[in-house]
């Protein structure tokens, strides 16, 4: 009898479930890593704004705040990194769906995607120049993604990528 | 020190089905500092990832935050 109850509990959940927009998912994402990176701010006792929004199809949380911050980016955004795949896992803890949601510290993110974009776009002149191809540093999927782009803007090239993560890299070439 | 422990529970917390199971201890021995993760049996290969990932990640993010020189290590308690 109560097991019966409780099927037509969990049915009816899994119901709600599906037809939760998408849009609401994503702010509970955010919400749910909010709460597990502003636990962890408390606990290293450093100062931080955590930011949410909902941006083409995934959900972003940003930190901005001291210095410290920085720790948390670590070199060539390791850290970052790092930390955006636990917050990952957190929030598909709650939900039991994978996340795609995307980390930013003190504007890690940002100012990378600036020079990143500016790299393609000048790797890809240079072959456009010199028609031999240009094989960049190992970037992570992130960085590769943005000089993908960057390079795709530019007339008569285009970009691979090549190699095993971590030294997976970007490859340019000028179009036959 | 136990900032480090601390932080590291946390983030092992919230990515496991036992969260009140999790322990950090911090180990000191001849070859340096330790932080010794304990989780329910059934969270081992959450906290250790495919391929090793969530370990290498949670190692990541201690070194990020002034634990460099300190191992993480996952306990494998039916050892």
């Amino acid at each position: 009898m109560s097991e019966t109850v409780q099927t037509a509990e969990a049915e009816e959940s899994a119901e709600t479930r599906s037809s939760a927009s998408t849009e609401d998912l994503l702010v509970q994402e955010g919400d749910i890593a909010g709460d597990y990176l502003e636990q962890l701010l408390d606990v290293l006792d450093y100062d931080g704004d955590i930011d949410l929004d909902v941006e083409a199809g995934r959900a972003i949380v940003s930190i901005d705040g001291g210095e410290e911050l920085e720790k948390l980016v670590g070199p060539r955004g390791t850290v970052l990194e790092a930390l955006q795949e636990l917050t990952r896992l957190a929030v598909q803890q709650e939900t039991g769906t994978r996340s795609r949601l995307m980390l930013d510290i003190a504007q890690w993110r940002e100012g990378r995607r600036t020079e990143l974009k500016e790299l393609g776009k000048s790797a890809a002149e240079k072959v456009l120049s010199t028609g031999e191809k240009v094989r960049l540093h190992p970037m992570t999927p992130f960085e590769r993604k943005v000089v993908h782009d960057a390079v795709a803007a530019v007339k008569g090239t285009y970009s691979e990528s090549e190699g095993e993560e971590p030294q997976r890299r970007v490859v340019v070439f000028r179009e036959s | 020190m136990s900032l480090l422990a601390d932080a590291l529970e946390h983030l092992v917390r919230g990515i496991v089905d036992h969260p009140d199971d999790v322990r950090v201890t911090l180990v000191t021995t001849r070859r340096g500092r330790t932080l010794e993760v304990h989780v329910h049996p059934d969270d081992l290969g959450k906290v250790i990832g495919r391929g090793g990932r969530t370990a290498t990640a949670l190692r990541t993010v201690m070194a990020g935050i002034g634990g460099r020189g300190v191992r993480v290590d996952v306990v494998d308690t039916d050892r």
